[in-house]
């Protein structure tokens, strides 16, 4: 559409904040800003000063005498006018509806702090914040190279939301590229708030149970992944930057592994896929042990289990699938909690309630003991915790119900569907299926830094190799 | 392409298969037959099954250059009737084996794991499982048989090491009692369990060769061969004369191992890991029965067809009507000549047939 001041005017007419001053500077001009998206000393130094200084025929000389402000442009159509307009740029009309905008915006936001998901002992303590230009700096400061290549994106009919595509020119696999970035573009929706709405745009199959694109608060986390050739999804307004391709053993890895001893990494990170495994499985096995083959379990156990769980009034099955729904009821609440009720519900949840339960007879030790212990277990995993504590309520329901018959059959539905899952061209299971041995230098074990010389071939690259 | 396959997972799955059935029902029936020589007729069928194995492998290398599927290769070189006729063949002892699996398993988890329930609700999961998995492509059955394929190792080396310090294989001696031809015939008759490569004709436009296409391939049938007779030999050692009572020897050997009630049957723990591999022959065969219906109707189903899913569910119903030893017993009446034939015959001629197949559609494509 063309570019019309009157248009403008009318589209913003009524609104307290659209401030329109008019100027004559040899020729009549129409200034015109938001006052609440618009810096003022912003907007007095890099426009109005100038301005009072000057003797101009047309547009285009301003646009060249403007020399104070970094950026300045000409918006092509009336949409990005107003795009450029609602993102805080002053807009400059002549009388002819020709049109310059300059760079006036507002910096409003916090502080970067160290994100309180991915808190590190040791390493950087930077964190993402929710302005996209800050957050392209906090990567651009530590990838000080031409080939840190920024697509630009607007996406959202009513938020216009900037989303920007970075990626390593000569490592990302160009293909892999053109893929996420087609996709941003083809999506059509009203509003984008943070970067998970575009997580779901950008998972390929649609996959409703395991989150297929990854999501750093940290900028070294983002750019280590950027240099094993994936790329990254900046979303204006969320500090929270997409990562993709995505592997599931990402899961097990946390921020802080690259900085530590790589023995104590790989202890760490078996520990924790240990962990969710048993999370999962240990209470579905609890009762089906329990209920149909209690041979398995030693006989001086077997017998503390029966002693603790004899006044039970209710089934196994019940008595468990009680402690887990118990469980999950309480970090629901703890989530939305304030930090300091948080703390006392907590409280309230794991020594009130668990210990009178026990007391009253209404559920057996050992079912809480083991409840909460896989729920502990969970967290591990934290992103996925949600998705795994439905996985486990579902399964021991299965095992209550068909015993280890049930437990096996249900397990091999999840490991037919993780293996099966496989986006830009990248299986969800690599390195362990396909197995992929270079790639597992980084999976579970890890081997010290100086010690991986190869980027991962689960990721397409370009350059394989880390020192070229 | 959702059936591609690589050769080390095809190697690894082939490994589970072989696996995956032998150690159910088949020692102690082979007991039954020839007493304590069965492993003598265990290792009769492998050697059998490694000379087809090797013409097989052969066919897959010759058919890298065109990438032709199993009724591609057959439509070509034996004209089209026969070809369906070999697939009509080949789903019958897909569906019987399946349902032959599924009956042992379900008579080990009634009678080792107390779960006793009827057939339908017991083959429920099993077909959810199956169709799931069938649903999602061989690629993911290959990658899941992969991704389990260590931790099923463990449980039946497991199973197997467990019993070594009870086990007198004086009980073996002396060797061939039955007599050669017996032990001969006994390897025939029960080739039913054996041939497990046949699953590898319905992805042979899907393999992904390597260099050396016959080695992992090969080392996986000879693990499994070994691990297979030693367990026949291990069983008939254990329960000697008594043998062909005990019809479920994985579980049945486990009773020898170091576990005893005081410190729990923690066996039983391995031998479900181990009942996965079962579960993934299942899954494997129900993938190879679907492409079967898919090539008798001479379709290429691009989307899940639920109506062939449905068929093979029904036939899944079959134990419910007749029990698993008349089926056996028809099996081996009846379908022993027709299922040697493809199961035997057809892998020795592959090589042919399909050079004959390339040559013939070099020429269409020169003519076209």
């Amino acid at each position: 559409m063309k570019i019309s001041f009157d248009k403008l005017q009318k589209l913003w007419s009524g609104q307290d904040d659209f401030r329109l001053r008019e100027l004559t500077c040899g020729i009549p001009l129409h200034v015109v800003c938001l006052d609440t998206m618009c810096d003022d000393a912003k907007v007095s130094a890099f426009v109005l000063q100038p301005l009072a200084y000057m003797t101009v025929s047309n547009l285009k000389e301003v646009e060249k005498k403007l020399a104070v402000g970094t950026g300045v442009r000409r918006p092509p159509n009336l949409y990005s006018a107003i795009e450029d307009f609602t993102n805080g740029y002053t807009l400059l009309f002549d009388d002819k509806d020709d049109c310059i905008s300059v760079d006036t915006r507002t910096v409003i936001g916090r502080s970067i702090a160290e994100p309180p998901t991915s808190m590190v002992m040791r390493g950087p303590r930077e964190g993402f914040v929710e302005d996209l230009k800050v957050n392209i700096t906090l990567l651009r400061k530590r990838l000080k190279t031409p080939n840190l290549k920024i697509i630009n994106i607007t996406v959202g009919k009513y938020t216009n939301t900037a989303v920007a595509v970075c990626y390593i020119d000569g490592i990302a696999d160009t293909g892999v590229v053109n893929d996420a970035v087609q996709r941003l573009q083809s999506v059509k929706v009203d509003g984008v708030l943070d970067s998970s709405y575009l997580a779901r745009y950008l998972d390929v199959q649609r996959t409703f149970l395991f989150r297929r694109v990854g999501c750093t608060e940290k900028p070294d986390i983002a750019v280590g992944k950027m240099l094993e050739g994936r790329l990254t999804v900046i979303v204006d307004g969320s500090p929270m930057v997409l990562t993709l391709p995505y592997l599931f053993v990402e899961d097990m890895q946390s921020p802080g592994d690259y900085y530590e001893n790589s023995v104590m990494t790989a202890l760490s990170r078996m520990l924790r896929f240990i962990s969710v495994i048993a999370s999962v499985l240990l209470p579905s096995l609890y009762v089906c042990l329990q209920v149909y083959n209690y041979q398995i379990i030693p006989l001086r156990f077997l017998i503390t289990v029966l002693n603790a769980s004899e006044a039970i009034p209710f089934s196994p099955l019940t008595e468990m699938a009680m402690v887990l729904i118990i469980f999950d009821i309480l970090r629901e609440a703890n989530l939305r909690m304030p930090s300091a009720v948080g703390i006392s519900l907590s409280l309230v949840g794991a020594i009130v309630l668990g210990d009178a339960a026990v007391q009253a007879g209404l559920l057996g030790a050992p079912a809480v003991m083991i409840g909460a212990l896989s729920g502990i277990g969970l967290f591990t995993l934290p992103d996925n915790t949600l998705i795994l504590s439905l996985l486990r309520l579902a399964v021991t329901f299965i095992g209550g119900v068909m015993g280890l018959f049930g437990v096996i059959i249900s397990a091999l539905i999840i490991v037919v569907y993780l293996a099966s899952m496989q986006e830009y061209k990248t299986p969800f299971l690599a390195p362990f299926t396909p197995d992929i041995p270079r790639d597992r230098q980084d999976a579970l074990m890890q081997r010290p830094v100086p010690s991986m010389k190869k980027r991962p071939k689960s990721i397409p690259n370009k350059n394989a190799d880390r020192r070229d | 392409m959702k059936d591609r396959v690589n050769i080390d997972q095809l190697a690894l799955l082939y490994l589970l298969l072989i696996m995956g059935g032998k150690f159910l029902t088949l020692p102690s029936l082979l007991a039954g037959d020839v007493g304590h020589d069965s492993w003598l007729s265990v290792a009769f069928a492998f050697v059998w099954d490694g000379v087809c194995l090797c013409f097989l492998l052969w066919a897959i290398r010759i058919n890298d250059r065109s990438r032709l599927d199993i009724s591609g290769i057959l439509d070509k070189s034996l004209t089209k009737p026969i070809s369906k006729l070999i697939m009509c063949i080949f789903f019958v002892i897909f569906i019987l084996r399946i349902n032959i699996l599924l009956s042992d398993c379900y008579k080990m988890f009634s009678v080792t794991f107390d779960v006793s329930t009827n057939w339908i609700v017991y083959i429920l999961p099993v077909i959810l499982l199956t169709f799931f998995a069938v649903y999602r492509g061989f690629n993911a059955i290959a990658r899941t048989g992969q991704l389990l394929f260590g931790l099923i190792l463990i449980a039946v080396v497991a199973l197997l090491v467990s019993p070594l310090t009870e086990t007198d294989f004086g009980e073996l001696l002396p060797i061939g009692e039955a007599g050669w031809d017996k032990i001969m015939l006994a390897s025939f008759t029960r080739s039913f369990w054996f041939s497990d490569y046949i699953f590898m004709y319905f992805v042979l436009d899907g393999i992904q060769i390597k260099k050396h296409v016959f080695s992992p391939i090969l080392i996986s049938f000879a693990i499994g061969a070994i691990l297979s007779i030693l367990l026949n030999a291990i069983f008939v050692a254990l329960f000697g004369y008594l043998a062909p009572d005990f019809d479920m020897a994985m579980s049945k050997i486990g009773v020898f191992s170091a576990a005893s009630t005081t410190n729990g049957r923690w066996d039983w723990l391995t031998l479900s890991v181990w009942l996965i591999s079962v579960f993934i022959k299942v899954v494997v065969f129900a993938f190879c029965a679907y492409k079967c219906i898919e090539k008798i109707v001479g379709g290429n189903f691009v989307k899940f067809n639920w109506a062939a899913a449905a068929t093979i569910s029904v036939t899944l119903l079959l134990p419910m009507f007749v029990s698993t030893d008349t089926l056996l017993d028809t099996v081996i009446k009846w379908g022993v000549i027709p299922f040697t034939l493809v199961q035997y015959l057809l892998p020795l001629c592959m090589p042919l047939l399909t050079k004959t197949a390339q040559r013939k559609t070099e020429v269409q494509s020169e003519q076209s």
